[in-house]
């Protein structure tokens, strides 16, 4: 799990995370947008294949990749059959299920695999994103898209004490499980909803130490964030050549004749 | 026919969820699946309750200042438990619960919401689950929806005099079920295209049962006993969230 959530990657330096968080947002959410209104599968597994070699090649591991893609992969799959055997048209196979035919029509496979090659494509994206942008920046970034300070500073916190809060829950269950808390489904159970009442319990014995140390260090109800720094030239220079680029891809493939 | 056509989807798509991996179904619509005007949409919709937390928290925090820390701390305590497998005997598999009943019945459902709202946009970007174009879609049947069915079911049961492990088990299991069963609604509207609106739904909500039935009883009862828990222990702490109303 904490390999999995953690985003030591997007800590490292690299070409990506010294692009300001912003114009990766905005690049981001533009290519969601264009494989959201693609009408062809290219364009998506296209952006899917780039993200993912892009992720690997700046050293994220294969197996965190392959984790993280597992679930979209599987959603991908669902989709294909759901909208093959759903969508009216014409049948490309047949299936005889418990005496009843059921067929695939050409045109709910066609409708899944787009689908499912939409959901690839934005996932990988957002993968991408996270792989090169830690949590903090992101949510400090929401501001300039007026995002609530307050929103920001629930995130920040949230964020800070997940990280503490899953060693406690590690270490609550790593001794309920020496103490054999999980030999039985019943004990299990009773081991689960202990090990949460504990989270909570000391979530907020946690809350009130934290709040009384930012007091301490001159807390008012409210962090001052300070106002955002501009976008330098060279982040600028990034957004002038890839959201044209992207539009440009988009056009070509979409427009081009089948 | 409809309903042998249902059943044999239902089966083909449980099928296909055991040859992927659980995650896929945990409950969040992941990006890319809700066309834009529904993504809009279901954000749009959210957006008022996430203002009026936003505003409760404002309210709340001048009178309480130590309110954002535990609200915070409260957040992460969810997500925790909401990364926490559990196994669903029945699909063979593992999920997760989505820890908002808790959640709203410890600091009320506008919070709850909020909380969620920073939960998910987490998962969406460092586990790949969920989506940033589909945070409003599950928000709204995660942080909305589950929050006051789990809220509403707490504070009635309480009224008719349930006891707190009672209680906070229908909070924990109706914010489970209204949360999934709000999720497939969501995904049926978007993809039923030119197809039969309900048998989409019927199939969509027939492939969630087999883990979300089990899973929906285990939060229930994970809830009970971790309210019970706290309640027995330190019931001082419920009392200092929402000042005596919930104890």
């Amino acid at each position: 799990m904490f390999d999995l959530f953690s985003d030591i990657f997007a800590r490292s330096d690299n070409a990506l995370t010294r692009v300001d968080t912003r114009v990766k947002l905005i690049i981001a959410l533009s290519a969601i947008v264009a494989v959201m209104f693609s009408s062809r599968g290219v364009l998506p597994l296209g952006i899917c294949v780039l993200c993912i070699w892009v992720m690997l090649a700046l050293g994220l591991p294969l197996r965190i990749v392959i984790l993280r893609l597992a679930g979209p992969l599987g959603i991908a799959v669902v989709l294909v059959v759901l909208q093959g055997f759903f969508t009216k048209g014409s049948p490309v196979f047949q299936l005889t299920v418990l005496g009843t035919d059921i067929a695939a029509t050409r045109e709910g496979l066609w409708k899944g695999t787009l689908l499912a090659s939409r959901v690839l494509g934005s996932m990988s994206v957002v993968m991408l994103l996270g792989a090169v942008t830690p949590a903090y920046k992101v949510f400090h970034a929401l501001r300039w898209w007026g995002v609530p300070e307050s929103w920001v500073e629930i995130a920040l916190l949230v964020y800070r004490y997940t990280f503490v809060l899953l060693d406690q829950a590690a270490d609550v269950a790593e001794a309920q499980r020496v103490r054999l808390g999980y030999s039985s489904l019943r004990r299990s159970l009773d081991s689960v909803g202990i090990l949460a009442g504990t989270v909570i319990t000391r979530s907020l014995e946690q809350a009130m130490r934290t709040h009384e140390a930012m007091v301490l260090r001159g807390y008012d109800g409210g962090i001052c964030f300070g106002p955002l720094p501009g976008i330098a030239v060279q982040d600028r220079r990034c957004l002038v050549v890839a959201l044209p680029a992207l539009f440009a891809v988009y056009a070509l493939i979409e427009w081009w004749p089948m | 026919m409809k309903r042998h056509r249902a059943v044999i989807l239902f089966f083909m798509t449980m099928s296909a969820m055991l040859i992927t991996v659980d995650s896929a179904w945990a409950m969040h619509i992941s990006e890319g699946i809700l066309p834009f005007s529904w993504a809009v949409l279901w954000a749009v919709m959210s957006l008022p309750f996430l203002a009026w937390g936003m505003r409760d928290l404002r309210e709340r925090s001048r009178r309480e200042p130590h309110l954002k820390a535990f609200v915070g701390l409260v957040g992460a305590g969810v997500f925790v438990i909401s990364c926490m497998p559990i196994p669903v005997p029945t699909a063979g598999t593992c999920s997760h619960p989505c820890g908002t009943g808790m959640a709203a019945i410890l600091i009320g459902p506008f919070l709850s919401a909020v909380v969620a709202s920073v939960a998910l946009t987490l998962q969406a970007l460092f586990l790949a689950h969920g989506g940033l174009t589909t945070l409003g879609a599950n928000i709204f049947a995660m942080g909305v929806v589950g929050s006051f069915a789990g809220y509403g079911a707490f504070r009635l049961t309480r009224g008719l005099g349930a006891s707190p492990f009672a209680a906070a088990f229908c909070a924990g299991l109706l914010a489970d079920w209204a949360t999934y069963a709000t999720t497939s609604l969501t995904l049926t509207l978007a993809l039923h295209g030119d197809g039969s609106f309900w048998s989409m739904l019927v199939s969509i909500l027939l492939a969630f049962v087999p883990t979300q039935v089990p899973l929906g009883i285990l939060e229930g009862v994970i809830s009970g006993i971790a309210y019970g828990f706290v309640h027995a222990r330190r019931p001082e702490i419920l009392g200092a969230l929402v000042k005596g109303e919930v104890s």
